[in-house]
This record gives structure tokens, C-alpha cells and sequence, in this order.
């Protein structure tokens, strides 16, 4: 280091005295301060900006109408935290795009607090019940279904009765439509809006395969043939999940008029209840599940990596299709597909399809914590998740391609407009293409799943 | 067969600039003393003779030590010695140990017993399992001076060995240093500041003065 | 710490000196003295409490004490959990493995490097070559390196298919490997220039580096070959100060989460990894378990820094006999060769790595087995870019905040040390570098469990938090940067100052800081580097709530776009590079204005 000889030092030029020197290092923290605060609470002081309200409907009733007007004057203005998974750029985009919108409309600074697991989410806001934090939560709207919201729903940690009162809630046709009031079979009773809907979507890579299997048995051939080139992602990975629930509801099937016959016999006369849409009992895990892990033990050594690693995510999933160490895969979102295409992220030899013998459906919702410190900004955004608008934008592929949870019928003809589309990308899922859908079985059955894949792969031996 | 250190019609540069020109022979027990001002490419020289001439040096010419050409010989190969002004003591290492790294391997009993031989030559007895940095600055460089000679060189280079001692540990080790090369028979070159070190040496003197 | 010893002595004498201007020196009323000498209080506090705070927030709930949970009963029920979890063992395995066998692999390869490039123009170029190596954080490096072996990776493509008859991606095992291997070569390359430019420094002190270079002439002339030479003359006396460093390898290596996550096994992954998902996990009661597998954590990585110096003993012992053997050549030319091999291929292996994450940055469709892509677009940039304000904002802030309280803190306590005339005590020494030895996952939970005891309800507290847990691992690295350059300032500068009546703090301010401005700018980049690098303690102390480039980089890194991924790595490097090359050339411009 070259040394300064002289005493007139170069600092002389810009500090001269230690005041000055503090007062610059005043100022330089201020700023830091200031900008740190804006980037969490920007919020815009400016009260009077006045929004008015879009009623796209005829007003049903007052009461709900004063009530929707309270929450609207409670919600503007205030920060939202949304935790939601994220994992995926296009999903990400989707929700700053969203961001932009509640901020316009409402002056909501909406956050996006990406998980990289939902039960993040879950355990935070468990954590602050057991501290006895009641009010001041720090989720305030949660991407959430299946698993997850069962148990919040079993400890109370959701805001009860207010998505069936959304403006935008009757859009979704509920009378007619239990996708949207039942979350895996356990109704929601108003403690999670819809926000979409999701079908099991295969695709492959038709450079390397151009037979793909049309049913599970079909999988079971094709990964003889094709030795390591299909997988699924580690459970309790959604996606991975997934595929164990698909081949479980496909197995079941099977094995359902033997367990019938078993257990009328031994009931005498009582109408026999399908296990899998029950809750999973210590008595007939073994049984239900017994299928799976056969199928499982044939199928894994054919797997990715032998079946002896698993891919972490979903999304790692689609990269390794990309990779074309895969040439088989699936997804829950059909439409990602050709947007990841769009995109670079798969190769244009991409084509989906349905399974033949079903494909597992679900709706994912958002939740509002209990103990939100924001609840009335989380239910406008909820609201606004709902909206033609914002639904009509997340199906477009090149968006998010999540498939809306509207119903048609219940919008006008300017709204039914904005879902149309182009012709579709090579690589889409052909319209229709779903010829029979598969529930998702008793949240229950997720856990004991998880429980016994864990202990039978999950250390490789 | 007489020993003999010949540097051969040697050009030193120093970027493209010439230093020094040099031909000469040393023969064993000789000393040939090299003097003049610093900066003239005396210590240039050493390192060239040792094989270890910086960047920004090059040079022409031939060194033939005991009619092998060691020109383009390795360092470490060229069984060149060197005592430089400090003594350079391994400090991780004993008194012994310092001296036992020079020597050639060997029987471990055969190497201890000749390293308590030669200390107590030079009147170190019972010095061989002292740490080098706690010995005065003669028993230091008459330390280094046995390192350098047990390590069996073929010829010896002094680098200002004696710069750093007061007059009368000067006399008395440079006394040592001149009976052992003599009595070793080993060619030297001493490069020195000091006209009573050049007298004693009692050899060749050459004076380089400073080019441009 | 034997650095410290190491210029001992020009304290000792700037003390001397010192007591002759002692009157001016000595004002008791002085309020910067009184600030400089409280100085190095304030710093064990700010160190001590969150690390010895977090580990016995981690050290009761191991045991059982979670009031959080309402658990009260003290017991083992938390190691029962442990030693029946599944693959407890491996994990543990694991976590040793990879810790050292990738330092040991880093530390024998600086070695080699070192010694068969020791005083040679090619070291010099080595390092030109890693250093930027240095400022890469290691998600990014993680992530680069999982491209570049991946079996659709760089490597693959470059031979396939004329050589592999490769179309599709071939069954592989890397990234991923169940034994660890992709973890170790990650955290090799990654350390490797680490320890390389610490030896480096080192060697570049005035007095140490004139004199073992000196010694290791003496060495050659005496008949050794170099590279022997190096070993058994440079080494023992350059072995202490790499002592620390090869220790805080070792701890990061055998406990860090980066890596592994992006890198490593899941069935199961490290005990580190493990313990990061029991934390998180849906069921708190797995936090009990989660708590114990932090201890274990920690007496792993004690028992490895204990294990390594031992082996250090052991070394010592069997190789002190031939140090002086007399033995001059161990196949020198035949290793010299083979590191020379070594070396490059760590080169092009990291140059591979970096070529492969620009192309996928860039990269349109790019099917394998081409070795380039089929076509370029800035598409993933722009959309990145457009994401990124908040998590780059928030990397900035939380940076620059950091680094100036560590940089003041840090001169602060090293003035103290002059006005004292003594050095920092042992103790104090000791603990500023406690974080980089303790695993952070070891005290990082405990310490967002105080946090959050603790917490009060502002907006920022989970900034306050973020920068008091970057903090814990920028100090060390920034004292260690600028205390050499501090402490080896020429001392009557000062005095002159002080003899013509300058106070203190305007001796500190216009006579010491002005002559420092170069190393400062250097610590300061170190200083942001780190703190750009952070993963857990942001996403602990955070709450998951604070985005930096790093969490987002790590989010994204095994997730569905490798173009994405590598935008974001880019990034990572980007930014510290932009620091290092600020820190590089504005000393240069100041002087330029300065002596206009």
C-alpha cells in the first residue's frame, strides 16, 4: 500500500472537521434507515386519494354490502404479506403483477414472502399462537390446500367466514360447485378463498419416446423400457405427492371390490364406506396402502438415479426433462407447459396429455392466519384474486396457465371475452383432453403416505 | 584433481543495460574478493553463480565448477554454498538440527556424533539442542557456517558474511571462516564492503564501480 | 492469532514512544478516548450475547425446556428422537466426510501449489487467476459447479456425442452423489483459492515473506530440491498462520448448508440440512429434536477441529525425524509435474464453471448434447432484473449498513489498542473469531428464538435482526483484513500530530484514516462480499421475510430454470466483484485528486 507521506492528507478535501465527519455519518444512516423502512412499509401517506368502489354486480344485500364497504376502508393502505410458495419466476411474476394491481386499486403494499415449502408458513404461524401472539401475526394471507390446511384448520390458525363473503366468491357458481368449498374433501367453511384449479398433467419429450403410457400399468412397462428416464419428487414434496395419490386412487380401484367383500362380511349389511375418502385409520393403512408400495418396489428401480435420490421439487422435475435426463414428467399446472416452452425452459419436442385411466384434480385457495395483522387488506387482495381480471390473466399461458376457478355461466359476456385465447402452443394440453377426473382422497391419507414412503425409501440402503 | 570455480567470459545485464564483465578463475583455498559500490552487480553476480538470477537480470557466459558446466544447472543442484550477512537459521529447527538438514543422509548416530564434533570445533559444545534465535550473533554465524560446510559444497560464495558482527567477533569468525574454506580446499568468492575482510582474504581483489 | 504475536514487538515499541507524548494522550476527558477504550467492550458484547445467547437458546429446548412449546420437562426426549431418526447415522457420516475430506483436499493442494510455485513468477499468476475465485459467494459456486457436472452438464456436452455416443443425457450420479463427492468438490474448489490467498498473505508480511524466502534460498543452495526446500524450510514456520483459517474451513465445511442443499444427497442429506428442515418443520415438537441435532452439530464440528489438531501433533511427530534427515529430493520433478496438472485442471474446471453459467444466462433453446446454444436471448436477464429491486435493494442495504458498523467498530477497537499501547487480549481476540469456528446453525436458531422473546413490534426489527446476525460474520474477516495494516502503521505520524497539539480524534480522523484509506476500502469490500453471501443467518433472522440475491439465488437453484439460476448466481458474483473493483481503484483516484 502506498503510503501517504504528508500530513495535508486527500481525506482533508472532502472532511475537515470530526463534527462534519459525524454529521455525514448522521445523515448516511438516516438514509439507510429511511430506505430500509420504505422497502418494507411504503406506505403512502397521502390519505386523500380516493377510490372508488367498482360493484360489478347488482347489490344481493345491504348488510353484505356495508360489510364489504367496512372492510374496504379497514384494508386500504395497508402492507400484506403474503406467503406463498416460490419456486417458480412465471408464479412470482404473476403475483408482483398482482402487487401493482391491489396497490393501484387500494393502496395495499402487497409482499410477497416466497417459501420455499408451505409448511413454513404453517409452523410460523403455529409458533405465534404457542407465544401467545393472537393479533400482531406476521402471515397475512397464505397459498395454501390439502395437507396444510388441515392442520391449520385443526388448530384453529384460519380466520373462519369470510371467504364465502368475498364480492367475487359467488362468481365461482358454490352452489354447484364443491371444488370450491371442499379443499381435499374437507369443507372449507369460508376459511379459504378459491384461486385455482389444477389437474395431474403428463408430458414427454417426443425426440426421446414417441409411445408415452397411456395408464399406470403402461408406466410400469415404458420404465423398463426407458431405465431411468421418469421420476417423481421426493414426498412430502406437493408434486411427488401427487403422483403417490394418482397411483393410489388408480390402484384402489382394483383392490376396492376385495376389500368390500372383506369387510361388508365382517360389518354384516352396513353400506361400505371407501377408506380413501375417509379418515385414514391405524387399522386400515396397512391394507389400503399395500398396493402402492408393490407397485412402488417394482417401479423404483427403473427410476431416476435407481430411485436412490429424488428430485427435491416439481419445478426440479421440469428441469431435468429439460436436461433430457427425463424423457417423461408431469405437472399439476398444465399450462406452465408451453410457457415454459415460450420461455427456453423446455425443449420444443414437448407434448402433453392426459392419463387415460384419470387424472387427479384439485383447487389450491389462499388463507387468512387467525391472528393476521393485516386481515382486511388479505381479504380485498383474496378478492381481487378472484376477479375476472385477475383470474382471466393467470390462465393465459405466457403468464401462469393456472386454470380459473370461475364458472362461466356467471359472468357477462365482456368477462367470458377475456378468457378467450389464441390457438394454442404445440405443446399445450388439447382442450377436452381430460376424459375422467380423479378426487383427491382424505387429507389423512397424505401423512400416512408420507410416513411410510419415508420409511420405506427414504434412506437409501 | 585441484577443485576450481571458472566463470567464463560472463556479460551480466541488467534490463538491457551491462553491469559487469567477468572472467576469472578461482582455484580451491583461493578466496577471490569482489568490491565495489552497491548497485554495480555484485550481489547479481552471486545470485547468478548460485542459479538464482532475478527477473529483470539476464546474462551471458559460462560457470564451470570443477570442469562441469553448471550454467543451466538447478539451484539446488549446483553444490554452491552460500553464507549471507545473516546468519538465516532455521528457526523451526534446533542448533543440530540446523546442521543435521545440511548434511548428506546417512546413519542418524554417524550424523549426531560429526555434528557434536564440528560444534565443539568451533567452541560451541553442548550448544546442539539450543534454539538458533537464543545464541549470540557469532555463535550464529559460526552455525551457519558449519550448515554450510557439512553440507559438502563444492565451492563456497560470502554474500557480506560479516557485516553484521562487531570488529573483534569479526576478526575472530572471519579467521574461522577463511582456516575452513583453506583447509577444505573449496573455491570462494567473498563480496564485501570492507578492506580488512579483502586483506585477510589475502586473494584477488577486483573492484567493480558502477556503470553509468 | 500468532499474527498478533508476530508484531508484538512494533507495539511494544510505538509503547515507549508513546509514553514520551504521554500527555496528550492521556486526557481522561477526552470523549473519543473514552469512546475508543470502551470500544472493545462494546464489541465483545455485540459478539458474545447473540452467539453465547443462541447456543443456550439451542442448548435448553435440546433438553427439553421450551416454554414456547410448553415443554417444561428436562429429559433426553430430543437425542431419543435423534438416534431414532433414520439415516442418523449417515448423516453424521456424511457431515464428517465431506467436512474433511474437502479441507484436507483444499489444504494439500494449496500445499502443493505452494510448494512447487513457491518464489516462482507462475504463483503470482495463479493467484491473479483465483482471487476473483474469492468473492464468489458459495451458492453460486455451488450452482456453477452442479452445472458443470451435472450429467447434462458442461463436461458431458464436451464429449458427447462423437466420444459417448451420448443423444440423450446419460444416467449419472452428480450432483446429488449419496456419498458426499459433489459436496467435496465444491467445497474444495471453492476453499482452495481461500487458504491459497491466505498462505499468499502471509507470505506477503514484509518481514515473514523476506525472511522464509531467504531460507528457503539457503535451502536450495544447500542442495534441496524446491520443492522439498518449501516443506521442510517455509512450511513449519508458515503453518501457524494458516492455522486459523484451515480451522474456519473446517467448521464452515463440516456445517455449512449451502452446499449440501444445492449440492448434496437427500436420503437423507448432512445433519446440518437436516436440522435446517427439522427447524422448519410443520410440527414444532420436531424443534426439540432439531435443538439436540444442533448440539450434535456442534460437537461434531468440535470434535473435527479437535480431531485436525491432533492430527497436526501426530504430523509434527512423525515427520519431525526427517526434516533433518538430510533427504533433498522426494521425487520432486515427478510432483512438480503432477501439480502443475492439478492446477490446471482446477483452473479450467473453475473456468468451466463460470463459461457454463454466462451461456446459461444467455442461452435459448440448448438441448443436449450441444456444447453451445442453439441460440442467445436477454430474456432471462430482463425478466430477472425486473424481480430483483426488492431482494437487491434489501442486499445493499443490509450490506453497507453492516459493513461501515463493523469497519468503525473495527478501527475503533484497533485505536484502542495504540492509545492502551497493549494489544487486544487474548480473550478478546479469541472471540472475535468465535463465529467463524462455532457452526452458525448452532447458535443462529437460538438467536432468532431471544429475537423473537425479545422482539418489539417495529417494521424493521427484522432488519435490525438481519444486520446484527450478518454482522457476527463480517466483524472477523474485517478485523482480520485491516488489523495487520493498522497495528504496522508507521506510529510517529501520530506522535508528531499529538506533539503539535492535535487532538485524539483528529489524529485518528486526518493522520491515520487518510493513510489506511486503501485497506479500509479493501475490508470494506470483504466486508459487503460477506454479507452478500449470507444464506442462513438472513433467512433466520429475517424470518424469511428479507429477500437478498443469495436466499433468492438458493430458492431458485434447484428449481425449473437453470437459465434463471444462473442469472441469479451471476448476480451473486457480480456484486461483490463491482466492490472489490471499487475498492481497487478509487485509493488510486483519491491520490490522483489529492496530489493535483
Amino acid at each position: 500500500m502506498p503510503r501517504v507521506k504528508s500530513l495535508s492528507s486527500p481525506f482533508s478535501y472532502f472532511i475537515t472537521t470530526p463534527k462534519q465527519l459525524f454529521i455525514v455519518a448522521l445523515w448516511g444512516s438516516i438514509l439507510c434507515v429511511l430506505v430500509s423502512v420504505t422497502s418494507v412499509n411504503a406506505t403512502v401517506s397521502d390519505e386523500a386519494i380516493l377510490h372508488k368502489v367498482t360493484p360489478s354486480e347488482p347489490v344481493v344485500s345491504i348488510a353484505s354490502t356495508l360489510h364489504w364497504q367496512n372492510i374496504e376502508k379497514k384494508g386500504e393502505n395497508q402492507p400484506v404479506y403474503f406467503h406463498a410458495w416460490g419456486g417458480d419466476a412465471q408464479i412470482n411474476a404473476y403475483i408482483q403483477w398482482v402487487a401493482q394491481q391491489v396497490k393501484a386499486q387500494y393502496q395495499i403494499d402487497l409482499q410477497h414472502v416466497k417459501l420455499s415449502d408451505t409448511s413454513e408458513a404453517v409452523s410460523r404461524v403455529l409458533a405465534e399462537k404457542s407465544a401467545n401472539n393472537n393479533t400482531q401475526g406476521n402471515v397475512d394471507l397464505v397459498w395454501i390446500n390439502g395437507a396444510n390446511f388441515s392442520t391449520m384448520a385443526e388448530h384453529s390458525l384460519l380466520l373462519k367466514g369470510w371467504a364465502d363473503q368475498l364480492p367475487n366468491f359467488k362468481l365461482t357458481d358454490p352452489e354447484n360447485n364443491p371444488a370450491v368449498t371442499l379443499d381435499f374433501g374437507v369443507p372449507t367453511l369460508g376459511m379459504e378463498s378459491p384461486w385455482g384449479q389444477a389437474s395431474l398433467t403428463f408430458y414427454y419429450d417426443q425426440l426421446a419416446t414417441s409411445t408415452p403410457p397411456q395408464n399406470l400399468g403402461e408406466l410400469l412397462t415404458w420404465t423398463k423400457q426407458h431405465p431411468g428416464r421418469f421420476g417423481y419428487p421426493k414426498p412430502p414434496a406437493f408434486l411427488g405427492l401427487s403422483f403417490l395419490k394418482y397411483a393410489l386412487v388408480v390402484l384402489h380401484q382394483d383392490s376396492l371390490t376385495v376389500l368390500k367383500d372383506k369387510n361388508v362380511d365382517k360389518q354384516s349389511g352396513d353400506s361400505y364406506q371407501d377408506p380413501l375418502y375417509a379418515a385414514a385409520t391405524s387399522e386400515n393403512i396397512d391394507e389400503v396402502l399395500q398396493p402402492l408400495w408393490a407397485f412402488l418396489d417394482e417401479l423404483h428401480p427403473n427410476l431416476w438415479r435407481k430411485g436412490k435420490h429424488f428430485m427435491q421439487t416439481g419445478v426440479e422435475m421440469r428441469r431435468l426433462v429439460d436436461d433430457t435426463e427425463l424423457s417423461l414428467a408431469f405437472t399439476f399446472s398444465g399450462p406452465e407447459i408451453p410457457a415454459a416452452v415460450k420461455r427456453y425452459d423446455l425443449p420444443q419436442s414437448i407434448r402433453s396429455y392426459a392419463m387415460a385411466d384419470g387424472s387427479l384434480s384439485n383447487t389450491h385457495f389462499v388463507g387468512i392466519p387467525y391472528n393476521a395483522s393485516h386481515a382486511a387488506g388479505a381479504q380485498l387482495v383474496a378478492n381481487f384474486l378472484l376477479s375476472p381480471q385477475a383470474q382471466a390473466y393467470k390462465q393465459q399461458a405466457e403468464v401462469w396457465g393456472d386454470k380459473t376457478v370461475l364458472i362461466a355461466s356467471t359472468l357477462t359476456a365482456s368477462q367470458q371475452n377475456l378468457f378467450k385465447t389464441q390457438t394454442p402452443h404445440p405443446s399445450a394440453l388439447a382442450f377436452n383432453s381430460i376424459t375422467r377426473t380423479l378426487s383427491e382422497p382424505h387429507p389423512s391419507w397424505v401423512e400416512a403416505i408420507t410416513q411410510g414412503w419415508k420409511k420405506r425409501y427414504g434412506v437409501t440402503p | 584433481m585441484q577443485s576450481s570455480l571458472h566463470i567464463k567470459n560472463l556479460q551480466l545485464f541488467r534490463q538491457n543495460e551491462l553491469l559487469l564483465s567477468l572472467n576469472e578463475q578461482v582455484n580451491g583455498g583461493e578466496i577471490l574478493t569482489l568490491m565495489g559500490p552497491s548497485g554495480s552487480g555484485k550481489s547479481s553476480l552471486l545470485n547468478w553463480l548460485t542459479g538464482a538470477l532475478p527477473s529483470g537480470f539476464h546474462a551471458n557466459g559460462e560457470v564451470w565448477l570443477n570442469d562441469t558446466n553448471i550454467t543451466f544447472t538447478p539451484a539446488h543442484q549446483r553444490h554452491v554454498g552460500v553464507l549471507y550477512q545473516d546468519a538465516l537459521l532455521f528457526s523451526h529447527l534446533s542448533v543440530a538440527g540446523n546442521i543435521a538438514f545440511a548434511m548428506p543422509p546417512g546413519n542418524k548416530k554417524q550424523r549426531l556424533d560429526k555434528i557434536e564434533a564440528s560444534l565443539a570445533q568451533v567452541g560451541l559444545k553442548g550448544l546442539a539442542d539450543r534454539h538458533p534465535d537464543n545464541l549470540s550473533g557469532g555463535q550464529q554465524a559460526r552455525v551457519a557456517l558449519l550448515r554450510v560446510l557439512l553440507s559438502e559444497p563444492k565451492a563456497i560464495l560470502l554474500d557480506e558474511p560479516f557485516s553484521k558482527l562487531d570488529s573483534q567477533l569479526r576478526e575472530d569468525t572471519r579467521e574461522l571462516v577463511f582456516e575452513q574454506i583453506r583447509y577444505h580446499q573449496l573455491p570462494a568468492i567473498m563480496v564485501t564492503h570492507d578492506h580488512s575482510d579483502a586483506e585477510a582474504a589475502d586473494g584477488k581483489i577486483i573492484t567493480l564501480s558502477k556503470l553509468s | 492469532m500468532t499474527e498478533i504475536n508476530s508484531s508484538k514487538s512494533t507495539i511494544q515499541k510505538s509503547k515507549q514512544k508513546n509514553s514520551q507524548s504521554g500527555s496528550q494522550l492521556n486526557h481522561s476527558t477526552d470523549w473519543f478516548t473514552r469512546m475508543v477504550k470502551f470500544s472493545p467492550k462494546f464489541l465483545l458484547l455485540l459478539l458474545i450475547v447473540p452467539v453465547f445467547g443462541g447456543l443456550i437458546g439451542v442448548l435448553l429446548p435440546a433438553f427439553g425446556w421450551a416454554p414456547a412449546l410448553s415443554q417444561y420437562d428436562l429429559g433426553l426426549q430430543g437425542f431419543n428422537a435423534l438416534w431414532q431418526t433414520s439415516g442418523f447415522g449417515r448423516m453424521i457420516g456424511l457431515s464428517i466426510a465431506t467436512g474433511l475430506l474437502s479441507t484436507l483436499l483444499a489444504f494439500v493442494v494449496t500445499l502443493m501449489i505452494l510448494g512447487a510455485f513457491f518464489n516462482s513468477v507462475w504463483l503470482d499468476r495463479i493467484q491473479q487467476v483465483l482471487s476473483p475465485i474469492l468473492v464468489i459467494p458459495h451458492a453460486a459456486a455451488a450452482i456453477a459447479v452442479g452445472f458443470l457436472i451435472a450429467p447434462s452438464g458442461m463436461i458431458s456436452r464436451l464429449f458427447s456425442p462423437w466420444l459417448s455416443g451420448w443423444e440423450l443425457a446419460p444416467n449419472g450420479m452428480f450432483p446429488h452423489d449419496p456419498y458426499g463427492i459433489s459436496i467435496i468438490l465444491g467445497l474444495t474448489l471453492k476453499e482452495l483459492p481461500f487458504l491459497l490467498l491466505m498462505a499468499l498473505g502471509a507470505l506477503a508480511q514484509p518481514e515473514l515473506g523476506k525472511k522464509l524466502r531467504q531460507q528457503h534460498k539457503v535451502a536450495l543452495n544447500l542442495g534441496y530440491c524446491p520443492m522439498t526446500a518449501f516443506y521442510k524450510v517455509v512450511l513449519p514456520s508458515l503453518y501457524p498462520l494458516l492455522r486459523l483459517p484451515l480451522l474456519a474451513v473446517l467448521a464452515y465445511a463440516s456445517s455449512s448448508v449451502e452446499m449440501p442443499l444445492i449440492l448434496g444427497p437427500n436420503t437423507p442429506p448432512t445433519l446440518a440440512v437436516a436440522i435446517m428442515h427439522w427447524f422448519n418443520d410443520v410440527d414444532l415438537n420436531l424443534r426439540i429434536k432439531a435443538s439436540a441435532g444442533a448440539l450434535i452439530q456442534l460437537a461434531l464440528t468440535g470434535g473435527l477441529l479437535a480431531l485436525w489438531l491432533l492430527g497436526e501433533k501426530l504430523v509434527k511427530c512423525l515427520f519431525c525425524e526427517s526434516l533433518t534427515n538430510g533427504k533433498r529430493e522426494y521425487a520432486g520433478s515427478y510432483w512438480q509435474k503432477v501439480t502443475g496438472a492439478i492446477t490446471i485442471l482446477v483452473i479450467s474446471f473453475i473456468g468451466l464453471a463460470l463459461l457454463g453459467l454466462v451461456l446459461w444466462s444467455i442461452a435459448g433453446f440448448w438441448r443436449f448434447p450441444s456444447a453451445l446454444p442453439d441460440s442467445f436471448t436477454l430474456l432471462h436477464w430482463q425478466s430477472a432484473v425486473m424481480q430483483m429491486g426488492e431482494p437487491l435493494v434489501n442486499t445493499l442495504v443490509i450490506g453497507i449498513i453492516t459493513t461501515l458498523i463493523a469497519i468503525s467498530l473495527t478501527l475503533l477497537c484497533l485505536e484502542s489498542e495504540q492509545i492502551k499501547g497493549k494489544l487486544l487480549s487474548r480473550f478478546t481476540s479469541l472471540i472475535i473469531y468465535i463465529p467463524l469456528l462455532v457452526p452458525s446453525i448452532a447458535f443462529l436458531f437460538g438467536l432468532v428464538w431471544i429475537q423473537q422473546l425479545i422482539a418489539v413490534q417495529v417494521s424493521f426489527i427484522s432488519y435490525i435482526n438481519v444486520v446484527i446476525a450478518h454482522l457476527l460474520f463480517v466483524l472477523p474477516y474485517v478485523f482480520l483484513s485491516l488489523a495487520s495494516s493498522y497495528r504496522q502503521l508507521d506510529s510517529r505520524f501520530a506522535i508528531v500530530a499529538a506533539s503539535l497539539g492535535t487532538k485524539p480524534c483528529k489524529v485518528f480522523l486526518k493522520v491515520k484514516l487518510p493513510q489506511l484509506i486503501a485497506p479500509i476500502l479493501i475490508a470494506a469490500a470483504l466486508g459487503l462480499a460477506i454479507s452478500f453471501g449470507q444464506y442462513l443467518p438472513t433467512l433466520l433472522a429475517g424470518g424469511g421475510r428479507i429477500t437478498t440475491i443469495t436466499t433468492e439465488a438458493i430458492t431458485l437453484a434447484n428449481g425449473a430454470s437453470r437459465r434463471t439460476s444462473a442469472v441469479y448466481a451471476l448476480m451473486q458474483m457480480l456484486l461483490p466483484l463491482i466492490g472489490f473493483i471499487l475498492a481497487w481503484v478509487l485509493p488510486k483516484f483519491i491520490y490522483k485528486v489529492a496530489h493535483r
